[in-house]
Order: structure tokens, then sequence, then C-alpha cells
């Protein structure tokens, strides 16, 4: 037991990582196939709360890989920050692969075989996002958000619709030109500081940064635009909507709820851990964050409000979503940054619920388009009853956990003094949000029923879509141990010096 | 006159920027798509090759312990930025053929490797769910 507890961090990173390759040699038998994928996702969930809460009773601990220490090894930190990420992966990704297990794929993605490989793709991308949470390494971030993006574009592909294609080489190229300017700002910081430890390198920088002023602000440009491509910030966001609109409803919740957070994690990692506070403040990365987060939150949501099919209107809505986080990390106070990350846990479920809930109804009514909505409520009143939940923690409605984020975010504001434009865009924001999703439901349930013979569907997406819709109102009900994890998280990332 | 004698004198990294722009001119203007996966290559070939000289001492030997007198006194290169752009490289290659994958599968699909037509093509068959095996 203490062998397992003392390489926590590596066996969460690899099990996933392992166990997908498996999946192609055993295409063929659909019952091994998902009893070996459940049973991983289920060990993943429950290593990553043990690890989450060994950190919360106990210190983080540095994970030397080899035994090397630090400046020569690679060092895996399961701190308070990577216990978080890691539970969120891992409480999002298992309901979403009990929606995808069985037969479910077969219309969206194809046969055994493309099914099995969707779910290596899967795979790949939730171990790799693991790694990014425990990751203390400048190097080891650009190849795991190598693995991301790489499997990020094969679940675009994996769709049998031919637009889906398009989007994936779309994403592709734009993505790769973003890792091309990560790696191009990892290797100035390198340049500028002799070290790829995210620790060692802070040290030095806080120390030569007066010497090259020009380098670590090339370093920096170049990392903030990568991860903002990637992250799909707002004028950055083009990719997104054709991405995380056709690709099949499984991947969209997981691109959209998962793949996009692990960016922002890398942003806050090189930030606040390479960075510090002090350089951000020097070279007002802070204002430039909350400006372009305000920019963000309105932009996208204005542009969802244009859009008439479903999953579109969701993903330009993760355009806007995204906007947030941006704000709160430009916010740089305890219960802003602790806001920012308890959001960001929210919005992964939540934004994972609804494109799963949307699968279900585009499944069901084989129709992309709002309006072609009307009466399924009626029809269907446990998925769009989940459907409505997830609008209202998206809206920030309190009771359901979007609210608790929002609201450390507009307390965060308040303590920054920044009452009317930080106050007024996450208010206006959450109202706009409103505007774009309280039409669908309206929809919905007030319509008359459509002559179609539509039904909730089988207990297994019930209880994947149920899984999520709990965590939304546990989470906004007791936001407690999750919620302190956050803070904690924020408070070593602030008093870095 | 200092300016150009500091670029001669770093012309490693001249020719690293120069490839960048063109890697960057050649995604943005290209419209077919093979030369928008050539213009990624030579952006990334740029990004390596700061790297690769930032690690390098003119008249350096590799790290190895050697015992010939030729070898004596001279510097050591730092071999730690040429063996992360191996890793660089692989997944450089990885990303290129799943990109030319990518371009097959579309050549199938549309029966042309033009981006400009292709987005023609979807916005006019819009909204109208076309599956493809």
């Amino acid at each position: 037991m203490t062998a397992i507890q003392g390489n926590l961090p590596v066996f969460i990173i690899i099990a996933p990582l392992f166990v997908g390759f498996i999946f192609p040699t055993i295409a063929k038998k659909q019952k091994l196939l998902d009893t070996i994928l459940l049973g991983t996702e289920a060990l993943f969930l429950v290593l990553a709360v043990i690890m989450a809460a060994s950190v919360l009773t106990g210190e983080s601990t540095p994970y030397l890989m080899g035994g090397w220490s630090a400046p020569w090894g690679i060092q895996l930190v399961a701190d308070d920050l990577a216990a978080f990420f890691a539970l969120v992966v891992a409480v999002v990704s298992f309901p979403v692969v009990l929606y995808a297990s069985g037969h479910t794929l077969e219309e969206e993605v194809g046969g055994p075989l493309r099914r099995a490989r969707f779910f290596t793709l899967l795979f790949l991308l939730v171990g790799a996002l693991a790694g990014i949470a425990f990751t203390h390494d400048m190097f080891n971030v650009f190849v795991l958000v190598e693995v991301v993006t790489i499997s990020c574009c094969g679940l675009v592909s994996a769709s049998r619709r031919s637009k889906a294609v398009f989007a994936a080489f779309d994403y592709l190229i734009l993505v790769t030109l973003a890792s091309v300017f990560i790696l191009a700002g990892i290797g100035f910081i390198y340049i500028v500081t002799g070290h790829l430890n995210m620790e060692f390198a802070h040290q030095v920088l806080m120390n030569n940064w007066l010497v090259y002023p020009h380098v670590v602000w090339l370093a920096f440009s170049f990392l903030l635009v990568g991860f903002g491509l990637k992250s799909a910030l707002f004028p950055l966001h083009v990719w997104l909507p054709d991405a995380h609109g056709e690709a099949p409803s499984p991947a969209s919740a997981v691109l959209s709820g998962l793949a996009v957070k692990g960016y922002i994690v890398c942003l806050i990692k090189f930030l606040f851990v390479v960075m510090g506070i002090d350089l951000i403040k020097a070279y007002m990365i802070n204002t430039l964050l909350f400006g372009l987060g305000m920019v963000a939150i309105l932009a996208g949501a204005v542009l969802a409000l244009n859009q008439t099919q479903l999953k579109r209107r969701l993903a330009f809505s993760t355009v806007s979503q995204i906007g947030y986080f941006y704000l709160g990390l430009g916010l740089l106070n305890v219960t802003g940054l602790a806001g920012t990350l308890f959001y960001l846990a929210s919005h992964a479920l939540t934004k994972a619920c609804l494109f799963l809930c949307s699968g279900v109804l585009i499944e069901a009514t084989g129709k992309h388009s709002i309006k072609d909505l009307a009466g399924v409520g009626k029809k269907m009143p446990i998925t769009m009853g989940i459907f409505t939940v997830a609008s209202l923690s998206l809206v920030g409605i309190p009771l359901f956990s979007g609210f608790v984020g929002k609201w450390n975010i507009l307390l965060g504001c308040l303590q920054e003094g920044s009452l009317l434009l930080g106050c007024g865009v996450v208010t206006a924001g959450s109202i706009l949000c409103g505007a774009y999703m309280f039409p669908i439901i309206r929809i919905a349930f007030f319509e008359p029923a459509p002559e179609q013979d539509l039904h909730d569907p089988g207990i297994k997406k019930l209880a994947a879509l149920g899984l999520l819709a709990l965590a939304i109102v546990v989470l906004g009900v007791f936001p407690g141990p999750l919620l302190e994890l956050a803070q904690r998280a924020a408070e070593t990332l602030l008093a870095q010096l | 006159m200092t300016l150009l004698t500091k670029l001669l004198n770093n012309y490693p990294y001249v020719a690293a920027v120069i490839l960048f722009f063109l890697g960057a001119v050649t995604i943005l203007t290209k419209s077919n798509l093979f030369k928008k996966l050539i213009g990624i290559s030579i952006l990334q070939s740029g990004i390596f090759l700061i790297f690769i000289a930032a690690g390098n001492i003119r008249g350096g030997i590799a790290p190895l312990l050697s015992e010939s007198p030729i070898h004596e006194g001279l510097p050591y290169i730092n071999p730690l930025p040429s063996a992360l752009i191996l890793t660089g490289i692989v997944v450089s290659v990885s990303v290129t053929a799943f990109a030319l994958a990518l371009v097959v599968r579309l050549y199938k699909i549309y029966g042309t490797t033009d981006a400009v037509k292709i987005s023609e093509m979807i916005s006019e068959m819009s909204n109208n769910d076309s599956y493809t095996g």
C-alpha cells in the first residue's frame, strides 16, 4: 500500500496512458473493452480522490522521477493545484466514459475498431491532462501539451461527419502553431535561466530578469499567445466552434470541459510559478489578462446569441466562459484566484454535462438546430431537467456550482476595487449567458410537443448525466473541501517569493 | 555598424528568425493544404534552430570524457537543448504524419486540397448532415 501511495502521482498519470493502447487489440470484444474502460476510469477516480484527500490533510511532496534530485532530474509535484486539477479530470472523465461505453458511438464514430481507437485517444488525453497537473518541468509541459493537442485533433476527426475532417485540420494547423510558440517561449526562458525546472527557473529569473528584460518579455509573449490560442481566448477562438461543434458529443464534452482547462492550468503554472507575482506586475500582465478576459466574456456571449445550432451555441458559450478564467487570473488576489480555480472545476462539470445532454437530444431527434427541440422537454423530462440544472449552473444561479465560482470572482474584483468594470462585466456575462441558455429551455418545455416518438435514453446514459448533475448541485450546496483545496492552491501560487 | 557585426556573429539566430517568418507567411498566404504543412515544418525548424544555437559553443566538443590531448582544455557544449530538440523533432514528425492523413481524407471527400475551395463547399452544403465512412 505504501508503495502505491508513495508513487501515487506516477500511477495517476500512467494508468490511463498504458491502458489506452490495449483497446485497439480488443476492439471486437465489446464487453471486455467496456469492463477495462470503466475499471480503469474508476481506478483513476479512486486514485485521484486518495491523492486529493492526502494533499488536503498533509503536506505537498515533490516526487523525483528515478530518484534524481531537482535541477537534474524531472520533478512531479503533488501540490494543491495538482491534486485539484487531477480530481477535476477524474470526476469529469468518468461520466463521459460511462456515457460513451457500449454501442452509443456507433452512429457518430463508426464500427468497433474506430470506437476502440476513439477510446485510446480519450485515454491519452486524460493521462496527459493528469500529467499537466503534476509536472514541474517546462519541457514536460511542452510534451504533454503536444499529447493533449494531437489526441484532441484525433477526437475531432473521429467523427464521421465530413465537416469534422476539415474542422480537425484547421484545428491542427492553429494549435501546432501555438505549440511552436510555446516551445519558443520555453526555449527563451531556458536561454535566460539555464533551467527547465520551474522553481529553479523562477529563482534565476528573479535575479537576472533585469539583465535581459526584452528576452523575458519575448518569452512570456510567446507563451501567452501560445496558450491563448490553445485555450481559445477571444480573438484567437476561431477554431473552437467548428472543432467542438463537429466532434462526437462525448469528445466535445472532454474537449470543452477538460482540454481547454489543461492549457489554463499550464498558463497558471508559467505565470505564477515560473514568473512570479513581481514579474507579472512589472510587465503588467495582470492588466492585460483582465482586459482580454473582459472582452472575451462579452464577445463570446454575443456570438453565442447568434448561433442557431445547439452544439455551436454551447461552443461559443465556452469562448465566453474562458474569459472568466483570464479575468480571474488578472485579479492577483487569493479570493479571485480561488474563485477562478473553482469556476474552472464547475465549468468543466457543467459544460461536459451540457454537451452530453445535447448528444442525447441530437441522437434522439436527429436534428442539430435549437428550434427543432420544440417540446422535447415533455417527452424527455429527465434529460431536459438535467440540461436545465447545468444551464442554471452555467448562468450562476445560487445553489449550483457556477454561482460559488462566479461569486468568488466577483469578490476578488471588489477587493481589487474594480467595481464598475470587473463586477459589471462578470454580471453582464451572466445575464447574456441566461439570454442564450434560457430560450433553449423555454423552447423545449413550453412549446407543443412533436409527433416524433421520443423518450429518455437508457439507464447508463442517464447515470452519466445524473452523476454530473449531482456533482454540480453538491458543489453548489457544499463547496467546502474543493473550495478549500482551491483556496490553498491560490495561496501557494500567490505566496511565491 | 555594431548592429551588423552583432547580427553577423549570431547568424544562427538571424536564420532562425528568417525561417520563422518564412513559415508563418507560408501558412497564412497559401491555400493549398500541403503548402500549409510545409510552412509549419519550416516554422518549427526555425524554433529548433534557436534551441540548438543556444546550446552550441563554437569550437566546443561533445560532453564525453576523452583522454585524447586534442580535446584538452576545450569547452563542452550543452547537450540538453539538442536532446530536447530531438524530442521536438519527433513530435513535429508525428504531427505532420497525422496532418497528412487528414489531407488524404479531405481529398477523398472533397476532391481537392485547396482550403478555400473546401470551405466554400462546406458553406454550400451547410447544415446538411453528410456522413462519410
